[in-house]
């Protein structure tokens, strides 16, 4: 595994960062690299990143993911593999540290994998994009509360909106 | 003279039972099956459009279909291309074919040529006096069944049976007219398949579905295939077990028979498919006894507690348990009690089969667990799949990715139709849902499902049925009951795409409401339809036909039942069926407004891949009363076989689908030219003092009384379990007492029929 770890000063506060961290589907607002995310669940994320012939597609585990302070993700797709934690830490009220540490398997990442100094490149510039996009509107466009432990959701409150559907037994 | 599908067949072909699935002759197998159907435009027609994001949903099976944009240009199985056109066909039965036979005739027709006649193409009535279908208006056939229902003394005098081809709109029309009429006497062919699986479900994980996704299936590090044969029933599970293969999961097969689907696969989609050996399915493969899974996930479970002893922290998730669920202690106090004797007894394995089994789990992080009816059709199909969710709860197998509980269904909406309300019981808040909603009261009282309203019928308590789609009268058990209960209605009306039992063993009156089938265009009052289904895992997507309809006098099964309903109740409760006649999109407005889950349903279902609908327990939710997931105790039973008996499991063949054989053959098991023939194990034949391909009835063995017989089988030696059988149904569900049923789940077991085997008069 090669490891990548990059930290960007966000001038929101903590929660603020976090929040918008945990809306997945708007990182194609502002990320250069990713052109689609999609949340399957709580803990499971489709990526599409890059175009053309560097097009990948690849499922990734949120297998931690705790408010404020960080979440933890690995890669379902051998083709793609790799770990990655993004932690948040209140810096000042108004100011929140990002670290992004991505560990890639020498096998997978495609050329982030093999091209030296791409992948810390293309990290860094992610989050630049996410601290412009944050400190420009100021404020989070959603959030989710929730906890993971372990791959396991755990939710704020007993019932959240997406699990009310049909529960009788089907045959 | 008994019927001739009830006849011997002439001595079948018998050859080497296949060791792999699908490949070039699936293909070829299909292309020559649908063109001896139809016409090469027809079927290329069909075929480009099944499963495709704007074509026809495959009515084949329930297995869900990739993300669109991963989707095959031919994105079909072999049975898929057979069933699709199979109904695609270009025979047509007319009124001088029901001329020329009379009921009694076509009674004595087998299941196979009743099907190839083709396609039904106007109403026709069977009168009381009568052995002759005759033509009939639609007006004087929808009025007809309409005023013998509006004459009953009460509507639960009347069923409205469900098979799982019916899409979304025609099973919320249903049970929206069976309740505004007063009923909830719903039966389904879930009855018949998956109940055991949605109450031990419902019961321990509060919601009736299971938790897994195609992408589950493909990261999985383990896989379970318990009492299920993907190879015929579902042969694109294979493409999902051979990516998960690919991505490193192992598979272990669990079924008395060594299935071909579940050992090797040839993806005819891939040169190693068509040219190489294909991809292996099962790395191991446990020959279990039939009614013993119950048996083998509790060795499993007893296997991971000990392990867990031995090294403590390790083994379990202790934290899910903590967080998630309750009864574990209780639970883990049981399963150590359970004596290894009799898990060997009940499985017929090894120890250490079971124990290299319990080693790949704990091994694998992420497990899935599939099964279907080898499991479910068990008198302890309910507590068997309590087990397996002990099983998958105690290493957190449940809510997170690559993991999770599997039924796999048969129909292709037969998920939707019960999602849609189609059950003899639903639950209070969805009938205040629909009481708001269409401002009627519903009754509350439950109704029958498919066994009782049997009994229902055999007693005189119930008068009409009402079939939608299907083919109940060769899908229920116990046949001569079901027949004789049957013809005590004073009427059977079946909606209808095909001829099949269910048309020639009718009540005094019968009906036959020919419909449009899922390939053909369906153009209402606002222009061309649509309809929706759910698959196996909770995706809700479109199908849209493209050919020509049969006959220009086909209804949609949408608007036969909106003009029943009409004629019914006149104008009891202010529901506009002229308007849902129309515009389906005005009944999926309804949906959205009563289903939890639907919300906008018109505009997310159209876009590509439709709808998936959420699984609580991957919310993190497990709504069950008491918020958690629960860990069971299950006594250990196994099925109770007197010596010198077998226990018979009833299958299809690989030429079937449901109760209809395409053909007399069954290629991967190595059977041609016939269908009445029971595959025993060669040991069991050795001791039962019988020969090889020696004729024999077989004798059911239950307690009250009754003689069930089918008569003149032909033996098979055949790999399959010790002690068990197989035969295919349907023409073994005459041995199926109705009362031999699953516990709590009302399901027949007809995996777990007590029979012996008695050399044929005049052998």
């Amino acid at each position: 595994m090669n490891t990548v770890e990059e930290t960007i000063d966000v001038a929101v506060p903590v929660h603020t960062a976090y929040n918008q961290w945990t809306q997945f589907e708007s990182f194609p607002r502002f990320m250069a690299l990713v052109k689609d995310v999609e949340q399957l669940r709580p803990n499971l994320l489709r990526w599409v990143v890059g175009r053309g012939p560097l097009r990948h597609e690849f499922d990734v585990e949120i297998v931690e993911q705790v408010p404020d302070s960080h979440v933890a993700w690995r890669s379902l797709d051998r083709r793609f593999m790799h770990q990655g934690k993004v932690l948040f830490r209140a810096a000042a009220p108004e100011r929140t540290t990002v670290v992004a540490r991505l560990d890639v398997s020498p096998a997978g990442m495609g050329l982030l994998a093999h091209l030296p100094g791409l992948a810390p490149r293309v990290v860094h510039a992610e989050l630049v994009h996410f601290k412009e996009f944050i400190e420009s509107v100021g404020q989070e466009g959603g959030s989710w509360r929730g906890t993971i432990r372990n791959g396991h959701v755990y939710p704020v409150g007993p019932e959240p909106a997406r699990s009310r559907v049909p529960r009788w037994p089907v045959g | 003279m008994r019927p001739s599908h009830e006849q011997p067949d002439e001595r079948p072909t018998v050859t080497k039972p296949k060791e792999w699935a699908a490949g070039l002759p699936g293909v070829a197998h299909a292309l020559e099956y649908s063109l001896g159907q139809t016409s090469v435009p027809r079927t290329a027609t069909t075929l480009l459009a099944i499963n495709q994001p704007d074509g026809i949903d495959c009515p084949g099976c329930a297995w869900a279909d990739p993300t669109p944009g991963h989707r095959h240009r031919n994105e079909y199985c072999e049975n898929g291309a057979k069933h699709i056109n199979d109904e695609a066909t270009s025979r047509r039965i007319t009124s001088d074919f029901f001329r020329q036979y009379s009921v009694t005739d076509l009674n004595r027709q087998s299941d196979l040529w009743l099907n190839q006649q083709g396609r039904l193409t106007e109403p026709m009535v069977k009168r009381p006096d009568s052995d002759h279908y005759e033509p009939i208006s639609w007006p004087e056939a929808l009025g007809l069944l309409a005023g013998e229902l509006k004459a009953l003394d009460s509507p639960d005098e009347a069923a409205f049976y469900t098979s799982g081809r019916v899409s979304n709109e025609a099973a919320f029309v249903l049970q929206l007219f069976a309740r505004a009429f007063g009923t909830n006497n719903l039966p389904d062919c879930s009855n018949l398949c998956h109940e055991s699986s949605g109450f031990a479900l419902s019961e321990t994980l509060g919601t009736g579905k299971g938790t897994v996704s195609l992408e589950d299936i493909h990261h999985a590090d383990l896989i379970f295939l318990v009492g299920q044969n993907p190879g015929s029933n579902h042969p694109r599970q294979l493409s999902a077990l051979e990516e998960a293969k690919n991505n490193g999961a192992r598979i272990i097969a669990v079924n008395p028979l060594p299935e071909a689907g579940l050992l090797r696969f040839k993806n005819p989609q891939k040169p190693r498919g068509i040219a190489g050996r294909g991809v292996r399915i099962a790395d191991r493969f446990l020959q279990i006894r039939s009614g013993g899974d119950l048996a083998l996930f509790q060795g499993l479970n007893r296997l991971l507690l000990e392990a867990e002893d031995a090294r403590p922290g390790t083994v379990l998730d202790h934290d899910f348990i903590r967080s998630n669920t309750s009864g574990f202690e209780e639970f883990s106090q049981h399963a150590r009690t359970i004596a290894w004797e009799d898990i060997l007894a009940a499985t017929g394995l090894t120890r250490t089969e079971i124990e290299q089994a319990g080693d790949d789990v704990l091994r694998s992080e992420r497990v899935i667990v599939c099964w279907a009816m080898g499991v479910t059709q068990h008198r302890h199909a309910v507590p068997t799949v309590r087990e397996i969710v002990n099983f998958l709860l105690l290493r957190g197998n449940l809510g997170k990715p690559g993991a999770g509980a599997c039924p796999v269904r048969g129909h292709s909406n037969v998920q939707g139709d019960r999602t849609m309300g189609i059950w003899e019981r639903m639950p209070d808040n969805f009938l205040d849902s629909l009481q708001e909603e269409f401002g009627f009261e519903p009754p509350r009282a439950h109704g029958v499902d498919a066994v009782n309203a049997i009994r229902g019928m055999r007693d005189g308590h119930i008068k009409v049925f009402v079939g939608v789609a299907g083919n109940f009268v060769r899908a229920a058990p116990d046949s001569d009951a079901t027949e004789d209960a049957i013809r005590r209605c004073s009427l059977t009306a079946h909606i209808s795409t095909k001829l099949n039992r269910s048309h020639t063993v009718c009540g005094r009156t019968a009906l036959i409401l020919p419909a449009l089938g899922r390939t053909e265009r369906d153009i209402q009052a606002t222009g061309e339809q649509f309809v929706t289904v759910e698959d196996s895992m909770s995706e809700v997507h479109t199908s849209q036909g493209r050919l020509e309809p049969a006959s220009r006098t086909l209804l949609s099964e949408v608007a036969i039942l909106c003009r029943l309903a009409r004629l019914t109740l006149d104008g009891k409760a202010n529901i506009p069926w002229d308007q849902f006649e129309g515009d389906y999109g005005l009944i999926r407005d309804r949906i959205s407004r009563v289903i939890a889950g639907f919300q906008h349903f018109n505009r997310r279902v159209v876009r590509p891949g439709g709808i998936r609908l959420p699984n609580p327990v991957n919310e993190g939710v497990f709504p069950t009363p008491a918020g958690k997931a629960l860990f069971t105790r299950n006594a250990w039973q196994m099925p109770e076989v007197p010596e010198g008996h077998l226990v018979l499991q009833t299958l299809r063949s690989h030429d079937q689908w449901n109760t209809i054989p395409y053909t007399d053959n069954d290629r991967y098991r190595g059977i041609h030219g016939g269908r009445r023939v029971v595959l025993v194990n060669p040991a069991d034949l050795a001791r039962l003092a019988l020969e090889e391909g020696q004729l024999v009835d077989l004798v059911g063995v239950w307690g009250d009384g009754v003689e069930r017989r089918a008569e003149g089988f032909r033996t098979v030696p055949y790999p399959t379990a010790v002690g068990c059988a197989a035969a295919y149904y349907p023409e073994t569900n005459v041995l199926l007492p109705l009362d031999s049923v699953a516990e709590t789940s009302n399901q027949p077991t007809a995996k777990g029929i007590v029979v012996r085997l008695e050399p044929a008069a005049g052998e």
